[in-house]
């Protein structure tokens, strides 16, 4: 197995893009990796695409097949990745591995969403299409409602608090402000939501215990990478090379119900051993991290499961601004999904694109994490039963 | 007249693993004999939410939803019919039916349905 490298990035800004189609999104973000990494002009050998949803939303299959005609790419072999919301890393690992194997050299991976098209109801069931078609979908289950009940029993069982949530959207919502790519710009805070009168209007209960701000925006977006064996990157690129250290994959039950213990995020334990193990790193050696708040409660969960804090601990952690950009283990200073928005198709690559951007030392003082060598990134799927995790390295 | 809940989970014959949904292996030992069980007795309420975006399908302003475990273990989720979640709490035990969830092109789809007992 070869080493590969992230050799180009590209994005555009996360929101409502009315004037733009899934295609257009995917085209701009891929153009965009591909002049970063300077090969804006030639061809790659193989295309992966991350999308959860196009044939629900856009009525729109084969869109791997698409981008490449699109992007004038072919004979370029093309292939579409889904696995829900962590479609994005699902596609990186693909093409990971495509040059890891030393098959391809140059792979574009690019992951997209348009989900503001289609009226909110419409977008909550498509996403609800994630849960089992039988003994959940039914009964009118959400995303937000599989979160409402993890939360309550890890209130339950670890003592979580409103306060502690409350911790992480203020801190995601304060650090979206300051990345260009956010969907949503807006300063918020415990007086606005929780203290004043005017709370329970600012901030009703969405899926009880959690409110509309421990929710991530419904967004349109598309980020891209591209990867190259690491021992030509910089025959390729003027870039600093970020190299993929590790990665991991590791699936869980598909209902909640029937995990033997449902706070015990098992598939995240996992896969974040396995990138980890991989990198020959530990949860103590990363700089800064990419977690996949959805769900204020999941940065917290998460960032326990992986290694970063104790069962319990993560969310004290949170309330005591040790996740902030200046703390013990920076979370989420891109503004995380809360912020920066959850194309669901777009955001596992999104997260990848930060971390290179902080490994680069590319970013605004205000929003970068300083001498930064080591990143790590966690996509969830489902409700936690499919994740993916990345640690990526800065080369020296 | 009242319905049988419909719910029917498989019991591995090696290991005892009740499932529910079903399962081609068990989960445990990945034999794939099961035999047919039934939900016994008053379930207990596991976890639970209301939410208030809801999906296609529902003309009701929110509803609430959770996870129960009958008497010899299956557990499944259910709507919960209840006017606020004043009335339930974790650990508590519902009274469980088989009644409308949905309406589908015009028809009624049954499902679980609990009450505070």
């Amino acid at each position: 197995m070869r080493d590969v490298a992230i050799i180009g990035v590209g994005m555009i800004p996360f929101g409502r893009r009315d004037e733009d189609s899934l295609l257009d999104m995917l085209a701009y973000a891929s153009l965009n990796a591909l002049d970063d990494a300077g090969i804006g002009k030639k061809g790659v050998d193989a295309v992966y695409v991350a999308n959860m949803g196009a044939g629900i939303l856009q009525h729109q299959t084969s869109v791997a097949s698409a981008l490449v005609d699109r992007l004038g790419l072919m004979p370029a072999a093309a292939d579409a990745v889904e696995n829900g919301p962590a479609s994005g890393a699902s596609a990186i690992k693909n093409g990971l591995l495509a040059v890891a194997s030393g098959y391809y050299d140059t792979v574009l991976v690019a992951g997209g969403e348009k989900m503001r098209e289609v009226v909110g109801w419409k977008a909550t069931d498509f996403v609800a299409t994630m849960t089992h078609p039988e003994v959940e979908y039914p009964y009118g289950i959400t995303l937000p409602g599989m979160a409402g009940m993890f939360t309550r029993l890890y209130m339950a069982k670890y003592g979580l608090t409103h306060e502690q949530l409350m911790a992480v959207a203020i801190k995601n919502q304060k650090m979206g402000t300051l990345n260009p790519f956010a969907h949503v710009d807006m300063v918020i805070t415990k007086e606005g939501i929780h203290d004043s009168p005017d709370a329970v209007v600012n901030n009703p209960v969405a899926a009880d215990p959690l409110h509309f701000y421990d929710m991530c925006p419904v967004s349109d977006g598309a980020a891209a990478v591209i990867l190259c064996p690491a021992e030509k990157a910089k025959e390729i690129t003027k870039n600093v090379p970020v190299i993929i250290a590790g990665f991991g994959q590791a699936t869980d039950t598909h209902t909640l119900q029937e995990r033997e213990d449902p706070t015990d995020l098992k598939a995240v334990t996992l896969a974040a051993e396995q990138a980890f193990k991989m990198a020959k790193l530990t949860p103590k050696d990363v700089d800064v991290a990419e977690l996949h708040d959805a769900f204020t409660v999941l940065e917290i969960a998460e960032s326990e499961h992986a290694g970063f804090f104790k069962k319990g601990e993560g969310g004290k952690a949170a309330e005591k601004g040790e996740t902030g950009l200046n703390g013990k283990i920076p979370i989420n200073v891109s503004g995380g999904l809360k912020s920066r928005g959850h194309p669901v198709g777009a955001t596992g690559i999104a997260q990848v694109v930060e971390i290179v951007f902080q490994l680069r030392h590319a970013l605004d003082k205000k929003r970068q994490v300083k001498n930064a060598k080591v990143g790590f990134t966690l996509n969830f799927g489902g409700f936690g039963n499919n994740v993916v995790a990345f640690v990526l390295r800065r080369s020296e | 007249m009242k319905r049988e809940i419909e719910i029917t989970a498989f019991r591995c014959k090696a290991c005892g693993r009740v499932h529910y949904p079903y399962h081609d292996r068990c989960l445990t030992c990945h034999k794939r004999d099961f035999e047919s069980v039934k939900p016994e007795g008053d379930p207990q309420l596991l976890t639970y939410t209301q939410i208030f975006n809801l999906p296609w399908g529902f003309d009701v302003r929110f509803l609430v939803i959770g996870v129960v475990e009958f008497a010899n273990g299956i557990k499944a989720m259910g709507q919960i019919h209840v006017d606020s979640l004043e009335e339930i709490k974790l650990g508590m035990q519902l009274k469980a039916g088989w009644e409308p969830i949905r309406v589908v092109s015009g028809e009624e789809v049954f499902g679980l349905v609990l009450r505070p007992a």
